[in-house]
């Protein structure tokens, strides 16, 4: 477990949003599983922090949930992203973005140079 | 990621609230989502290859603690601080269910507490701090001439049509009003108004119309606006009351307007019935007109201030405006000296905004010294409670060691004890408030006497609400804090052993506790103390001698103002009523007179003796009464000396007068008084002396104040009035109860003349009346100082049992090793007799202090009477020996054995 780093909780949420714009809705054991693979298995998500991280968003509107049934006939919460939570991601990602980018600048300058 | 948007912020707060609620099901669902995630997670597991166990294994390793999760969960689903105070409040509400007698004896002396001061505080609200209910009544001004506030009609008339000062002015005058058409009275509390009263009040009628300017004028009509109070009471609410007429002292006064509920005019004691333009006050005299008396201070006048100006602006303006106010009004009777001073007179200001309120002048004293006796019982109280809770505290030990134990920090704990205690006081206060919306109106009955009952409206507002909470907060503070203090400050290892019995800093608690004890003692001694002084000071004024005995008299007020007895007539047609009240039968002896003793009403007048033995230079002030024969015999007032009244002193038989025995001898010394000469200013137009030739000297009786130093008093004769008032009282002995009496002194009045009001009042409680502050004072501190003794009791019962139980092993031992029992005994008392003594040296100290703040409602006994510092002391030392003793001989009736096997 120690080779996995435990997700930091801003960047959860941005994952969360992400995840269930390129899936539709899912539940949160499908949200887990998804976030580790797309992260290559370097990340490990667990109950403590993604359903915390679930229940704050959809109580600032960004996702919504119900039950339903799961591919196997389990009955399991689903959660979709809303309108508000599309719009959110769109404005997180680009910020993300210039972020990284002013960051990778200061860190790697010989790499922006080649 | 960037924070939410606010509005999503609310949200989210919003849905977190809502979170506090609903938890059950919430639970479930989370419990299932759980369930279902861990469980396609072992699927994959499965599919993956594992064997079942293996799948387990690594799935619940993969998801994480579980109960950590729910934890974070919970904290983001609710509100974490609201929800821990929620679970606060429902443990310490099992906690204080479990031990029902700590609980019971916790909140009532709390609620007894908080509800004695909120009572006393909801009375010194509406009396001395409320507003009035009228259009921005910080705006208000009284308008005064120096000090005093009461003003004549020719001043009012003038301020009212020349002043610059204020946006509006406005008088009134009290009155008490006749609702009967003559026989026994039933009395209406009247105002009379100016005609612009309403308006610069700001009141605008709930019916009909208020007065205008044009009411003002002389003579215009008898009109009437009722306040809502009378128009329900006397008109049952008659929806056409518009137009009808209400009698008053026997003049139809047209009815224009009702009032609205909130209006209860400007006297927060009394409110008012009706309201009657200033301009109709001739109309209830038939020989004298107060508008154009200028000696004659009657009215309260009021400004409104302008809006761009301060209280001070306006003063500065009415000041300069004061000169030609005093020149266009002198008094032009008056002598060339008096007219100097009224030419001096300036006027002031002062707000007004909260009304006019007797008992809060009369009462300020008393109430201040309530609010400092139940100040004192409610830090008894808290004493008393927060020893109970140490108690408990060193009980519940074991329970904070285990919880700290497992990984509880120490303020979370004491938040814990904190939330026992608010709930604790927050009972009380309930309790309390239930107590003193009773207690206060209880308060007002006691104080209300005389034919127009009090009305103060001590309905709990926004500030006895704030009151009240404050109080309850502090309280919960005082005695919780300490208490929760001590009570975590616990040494582990040593509470989780077995046999600790203290793990709390041994004597540190202890010390804690006998502070308070101490406390307690010296508390409840300063209000045994202050009960002693009032009870001696009512005793004292029980018994003094007034020089007259009041009981078997009744009192008879007589008005013929309206009886149609011109003033030529009056002093027979009295005389003709008198003679017929000696012959009803039960009747033993009858007088009259123009002023009752001890009514409060008075009249002066400068006097000098002819022929003094030069004892007494200068005038002397004399305070008179008009009495008829037999007035002395009838009220048992002792003649010293010479002759009673008779009639042959009549209008134009030689002046006679009969001294009081301290003036006879102001005036003469030792030397015989009778066939002396005394000039006496009459009062009249001519300002000369006239002779009065002394026959008679009475023992000195009281006259205004039962609590007076004697006065200088003297009486003159009924028969030689030269200007009888239309009023006048009888004094009648009674041989029956008073009361039984009434129906045939109503009829002997109305065979000599049917149209003479009356009021019927039994002497005695007349002048018990007059005692009714040192009574009220001396009954609430005597309860609550017997309330305090109580409280003292109950703590130092607690303390020593409690000290019984944690030295058992030590007793145990003792005994075991031969000691006597009695010295078991001594041993136990010792320690809470050493605190005993201790706090009564304090209290001691701090009663002397403060016994000079309340010397002022004392009387006949000094704050320091050693006679009376010493009972309490004594009272107050067995009461707590007593408390202290039953549990120490407890202690000595312990079994040796059973107390050591329990070691």
């Amino acid at each position: 477990m120690s080779d996995k780093s435990d997700v930091w909780q801003g960047t959860l949420a941005l994952m969360v949003l992400k995840t269930l714009e390129t899936m539709g809705p899912l539940h949160g054991y499908g949200i887990a599983r998804r976030i580790e693979q797309t992260s290559g298995d370097l990340l490990q998500v667990n109950y403590g922090t993604l359903y915390p991280a679930l229940l704050k968003l959809e109580q600032e509107g960004y996702i919504s949930a119900e039950w339903g049934t799961s591919d196997n006939n389990r009955r399991a919460k689903f959660y979709a992203l809303t309108r508000a939570g599309a719009k959110k991601l769109a404005e997180e990602a680009r910020q993300w973005e210039q972020t990284t980018a002013i960051i990778a600048r200061f860190l790697f300058p010989d790499r922006e140079a080649s | 990621m960037s924070p939410a948007h606010p509005l999503r912020t609310m949200r989210a707060f919003a849905l977190r609230i809502g979170g506090l609620f609903a938890r059950d099901r919430q639970n479930r669902e989370l419990a299932e989502e759980f369930e279902s995630h861990l469980e396609m997670q072992i699927e994959d597991n499965l599919r993956a290859g594992m064997t079942p166990a293996e799948a387990r294994r690594d799935a619940l390793l993969k998801t994480g603690g579980l109960s950590l999760a729910q934890e974070n969960y919970r904290n983001r689903r609710g509100m974490p601080w609201i929800d821990t105070t929620l679970r606060d409040l429902q443990y310490a509400g099992r906690m204080l269910r479990r031990s029902p007698g700590f609980t019971a004896v916790a909140v009532l002396s709390l609620a007894l507490g908080i509800g004695a001061n909120t009572a006393i505080f909801s009375i010194v609200n509406a009396v001395m701090l409320r507003s009035l209910p009228v259009e921005d009544p910080g705006r208000l001004a009284q308008i005064k001439q120096g000090e005093n506030g009461d003003l004549t009609n020719p001043i009012w008339e003038h301020v009212r049509d020349h002043q610059q000062a204020f946006s509006g002015a406005l008088a009134y005058a009290e009155t008490k009003l006749d609702l009967a058409d003559g026989g026994q009275s039933q009395f209406a509390f009247g105002l009379w108004v100016s005609g612009d009263f309403f308006r610069v009040l700001g009141v605008a009628p709930m019916k009909g119309r208020v007065f205008g300017k044009y009411d003002d004028r002389r003579g215009a009509p008898a009109l009437a606006v009722l306040s809502y109070n009378f128009w329900q009471r006397r008109f049952a609410s008659d929806a056409d009351v518009i137009g009808k007429t209400v009698r008053l002292n026997r003049i139809p006064f047209e009815i224009v307007g009702v009032t609205p509920p909130w209006f209860k005019g400007l006297n927060v004691d009394r409110g008012f019935d009706v309201a009657l333009p200033l301009a109709c006050e001739p109309l209830l005299h038939t020989d004298r007109n107060d508008l154009d008396q200028r000696s004659m201070w009657w009215l309260t006048l009021l400004g409104r201030l302008r809006p761009d100006q301060t209280i001070l602006q306006a003063e500065a303006r009415m000041r300069l405006f004061s000169s030609e106010v005093n020149r266009a009004t002198l008094p032009s009777d008056w002598d060339a000296k008096g007219q100097a001073e009224y030419l001096k007179n300036t006027f002031k200001l002062s707000p007004a905004a909260g009304g006019f309120s007797e008992t809060g002048s009369q009462y300020r004293i008393a109430l201040f010294t309530l609010m400092a006796i139940v100040g004192l019982v409610l830090l008894i109280a808290c004493a008393n409670v927060a020893n109970l809770l140490l108690a408990r505290a060193s009980a519940r030990q074991r329970e904070f060691a285990v919880r700290m134990a497992i990984g509880a920090s120490r303020m979370r704990i004491i938040r814990q004890l904190m939330t026992e205690s608010l709930l604790l006081s927050l009972l009380g206060a309930a309790g309390g408030f239930l107590l003193a919306l009773a207690g206060s109106r209880l308060l007002v009955r006691l104080i209300s006497t005389g034919p127009i009952p009090l009305a103060i409206d001590t309905s709990p507002d926004l500030r006895v609400f704030a009151f009240t909470i404050a109080a309850t907060l502090l309280t919960a503070l005082l005695f919780g804090l300490a208490p929760a203090l001590r009570a975590t400050r616990v040494e582990l290892e040593q509470a989780l052993k077995e046999n600790a019995r203290s793990a709390v800093a041994g004597s540190s608690r202890f010390n804690l506790g006998k502070a308070l004890i101490v406390g307690q003692v010296a508390l409840s001694l300063m209000l045994l103390v202050g009960a002693g002084l009032f009870l001696g000071t009512l005793r004292n004024l029980l018994t003094v001698d007034t020089g007259f005995i009041s009981q078997s008299i009744l009192i008879i007020n007589a008005d013929a103002q309206q009886a149609s007895v011109p003033k030529s007539q009056r002093v027979q047609t009295y005389a003709e009523i008198l003679e017929r009240l000696r012959r009803v039968p039960g009747v033993v002896s009858a007088a009259s007179s123009m002023l009752v003793p001890l009514s409060g009403a008075g009249w002066g007048t400068r006097s000098r003796p002819e022929d003094g033995a030069g004892a007494s230079p200068g005038d002397t002030d004399l305070l008179l009464n008009r009495v008829s024969p037999d007035y002395f015999r009838s009220l048992r007032i002792p003649l010293l000396a010479g002759r009673d009244f008779n009639e042959h002193d009549a209008l134009h038989s030689p002046g006679v007068i009969i001294l009081g025995e301290s003036v006879a001898r102001h005036f003469f010394g030792p030397a015989n008084a009778l066939g002396k000469i005394i000039g006496l200013d009459e009062f009249g137009p001519v300002r000369t002396l006239q002779p009065y030739q002394v026959i008679a000297v009475v023992k000195d009786s009281k006259y205004r104040r039962i609590d007076e130093t004697p006065v200088w008093s003297a009486f003159l004769a009924s028969g030689q009035d030269p200007d009888p008032w239309p009023t006048v009282s009888y004094e009648v002995r009674s041989q029956v109860p008073v009361e039984q009496l009434i129906p045939s002194l109503r009829a002997a009045f109305a065979e000599v003349n049917p149209g003479v009001s009356l009021e019927f009042q039994n002497f005695e409680n007349q002048v018990g009346d007059t005692l009714l502050q040192p009574r009220v004072v001396a009954l609430l501190s005597v309860a609550f100082g017997l309330l305090a003794l109580l409280l003292a009791m109950v703590g130092l019962y607690g303390v020593t049992s409690y000290a019984v139980v944690q030295r058992k092993g030590e007793i145990g031992i003792r005994m075991a090793l031969g000691e006597q029992r009695q010295s078991v005994t001594w041993l136990m008392l010792r320690d809470v007799l050493i605190l005993l003594v201790v706090g009564l040296a304090l209290g001691l100290g701090v009663a002397l202090a403060a016994g000079r703040l309340v010397a002022s409602l004392l009387y006949g006994i000094k704050p320091n009477d050693p006679l009376q510092l010493a009972v309490a002391v004594l009272v107050l030392a067995c009461a707590t020996t007593v408390a202290a003793y039953l549990p120490a001989r407890r202690a000595a009736r312990l079994d040796p054995m059973a107390a050591l096997r329990e070691e």
